[in-house]
């Protein structure tokens, strides 16, 4: 923003200024919202709304003020007169406001008002006297000097600094009900508005132990090892990822070429390379992608292991299916795959299988998953092992 | 006597802080001047020599193991005005620098922002420097080398501040400050009631300030009478 007033002040090209006449003072550099928002228009080339937008962020941020009503912070597109704001008070990081310095401000403003300072001015000024009391010597001190510190200037020159001041301090402390724009956003003033205060009675202390003591058994990862997680995740991830790299041979939504669509579709006969390299990731990635699941059948078909494949398929098929077809599900499941004798015979170790039948006498969803578990991870050391540098050679 | 040296010492610094402040507050604006950037050296250092002279003045004060409850607990209260002081001075130097590094005079494409402030300055650092007036003799690259010894004094005045600090050791939480909320009401006449007026500034098209009719009244009241007075003498003679 602070470019922008700038280029606004260059002689030739910046915003047309003209004087301000007060009783016999004549005050220079007062702007027309009009005269603002049109620049706007004709440098950065936007639409009138935008400009507008762009003019009131501006004055809520401090850049501008308004000459008739300092205390709303919009932009009018016609003649009310605005003044740019000097540096020293522009809107900062680096030096937030200061308590001390909004005391004094304070203190100031109560000497001129002869102690009639009202609303929240009044609030803050007693909150201040009482916070930062020890230097309140100081306070008044400084207060004093800089009122006769700004005698010594011209009439118009003190005027306009007075104002420079109440605007800084508009935007940087202000009365309540005015959203401030230095806040992060509607979500820190929602969560203290609409708290709904509950009956503190022993319920509520019970359940906030019972809280505690769960959140202290929660399992927690260090953020170094989450980042690096994280990190390896995005280094790997980044070249796969159409948005990040750019998709070949082109984005259909751009180009309206659908190529890379067929391409890249569930069951093709030839997979992309890109797809291949996937696969390398994690065991999950190759069963998840219905060409690689069908590869792998193959090889563990030449393995003659390939009834655990259909064995985990079966049981992915049970967790997702209808509810009603729970039980013949599983029954069927248990003949085929692991009743003693069965035709296709998988092995699980005896520990994980009598958990099994036990649980197989009331089925429901999630019966399997143990024994699900188990195969994948055998499958799994079996893909490990030997299949990954077939793959990606692949 | 050594409190009233410090006091005095104190009000002293404190009349070239503000002044400081005042004049820092236009740095950057349409008032950016040469002349106000040697204005603005000027008061600094002024304020610096007066920042030293307080501090030995008071470290010594204070390091008197001989002193009475009631006095050690007044220049407790000046050494913690003075140390606020010193920070608001840093504070405003820092900015200078940077308001100063970010809108140099000579520069042709980087104009000054019309803030409507457009008078001189002068009076605010002859208040400062405790003079009538302050004659203006810098020449042209001024404000760059200005901002170098800028750097530098600001340097000196963090590291004093950071001496203070270990070398005197003084609780900012048991200092009890002299003056009560709305102190400041009870001031003396030099805060007049006439910059009541200086605050609003709507356009004003209408009457005018109430003191300033009064004043007019008088004044046309005299000269009528003067005039009256005249005619009279005239005839007479």
């Amino acid at each position: 923003m602070e470019r922008v007033v700038v280029s606004m002040q260059d002689p030739d090209q910046g915003v047309k200024t003209r004087s301000q006449r007060l009783f016999i003072t004549v005050i220079p550099h007062t702007a027309a919202g009009g005269d603002v928002v049109a620049w706007l228009i004709r440098k950065y080339c936007i639409s009138e709304e935008e400009a507008l937008h762009l003019g009131t962020l501006l004055v809520q941020h401090g850049y501008l003020y308004s000459l008739r009503e300092p205390r709303s912070l919009v932009l009018r597109p016609d003649d009310t007169p605005y003044r740019f704001q000097t540096p020293y008070f522009w809107t900062s990081t680096v030096w937030p406001a200061a308590e001390l310095d909004y005391a004094i401000y304070l203190t100031k403003k109560n000497i001129r008002k002869q102690g009639a300072l009202v609303g929240h001015e009044k609030e803050h000024y007693d909150q201040l006297h009482r916070k930062i009391n020890h230097t309140w010597d100081l306070v008044v001190m400084q207060a004093r000097e800089q009122l006769r510190a700004a005698k010594q200037r011209r009439k118009g020159d003190r005027l306009v600094i007075a104002c420079q001041e109440q605007t800084y301090w508009l935007v940087n402390r202000p009365p309540p009900g005015v959203p401030s724009v230095l806040e992060q956003g509607p979500e820190r003033s929602s969560c203290t508005a609409g708290g709904v205060q509950m009956t503190k009675n022993t319920e509520f202390y019970k359940q906030e132990m019972e809280r505690c003591r769960k959140a202290l058994t929660r399992a927690r990862v260090k953020s170094s090892v989450c980042l690096e997680a994280y990190l390896k995740f995005s280094s790997q991830r980044g070249p796969h990822d159409p948005m990040m790299s750019g998709c070949l041979p082109s984005n259909p939504w751009v180009t309206d070429d659908d190529s890379y669509w067929t391409f890249n579709a569930p069951s093709v006969a030839v997979p992309t390379k890109l797809r291949v390299e996937r696969w390398a990731f994690s065991f999950q990635e190759l069963l998840e992608d219905p060409v690689g699941r069908g590869h792998f059948m193959d090889f563990l078909g030449t393995e003659f292991s390939a009834e655990n494949l259909s064995f985990w398929e079966a049981c992915e098929g049970l967790r997702h299916g209808e509810q009603a077809q729970v039980r013949a599900a599983v029954d069927a499941i248990y003949q085929q795959f692991l009743a003693p004798g069965a035709a296709r015979w998988v092995n699980i170790d005896s520990r994980t299988m009598e958990r099994t039948l036990e649980g197989l006498r009331q089925p429901h969803r999630y019966v399997l998953d143990e024994a699900q578990l188990h195969i994948y991870m055998l499958m799994k050391k079996v893909e490990d092992s030997r299949c990954k540098a077939d793959t990606v050679t692949w | 006597m050594a409190r009233e040296e410090c006091k005095a010492l104190l009000d002293a610094l404190n009349k070239a802080t503000a002044c400081y402040h005042q004049l820092v507050l236009t740095v950057g604006g349409s008032a950016d001047s040469q002349n106000l950037r040697e204005e603005l050296q000027k008061t600094r250092r002024k304020a610096q020599e007066l920042a030293v002279a307080t501090r030995a003045q008071l470290t010594a004060a204070l390091r008197d193991r001989g002193l009475g409850a009631e006095e050690r607990a007044e220049f407790e209260r000046l050494w913690v005005a003075f140390s606020g002081c010193l920070d608001l001075l840093e504070a405003d130097m820092r900015r200078a620098l940077a308001l100063g590094t970010a809108f140099p005079l000579h520069a042709p494409r980087r104009p000054l922002v019309r803030t409507g402030v457009a008078g001189g300055s002068a009076g605010v650092a002859a208040r400062a420097l405790s003079v009538r007036s302050l004659p203006h003799e810098a020449e042209g690259n001024f404000d760059v080398d200005d901002l170098r010894e800028l750097e530098h004094e600001i340097l000196q005045v963090s590291e004093m501040i950071q001496e203070m600090e270990m070398k005197v050791n003084v609780p900012r939480w048991t200092v009890q400050a002299r003056q009560t909320a709305g102190a400041e009401l009870l001031s003396s006449a030099s805060v007049r009631v006439s910059s009541v007026g200086a605050v609003s500034v709507q356009e004003r098209t209408g009457p005018c300030d109430p003191n300033k009719a009064l004043a007019a009244t008088v004044f046309s009241a005299v000269l009528l009478a003067a005039v009256a007075l005249a005619v009279c003498v005239a005839k007479l003679s």
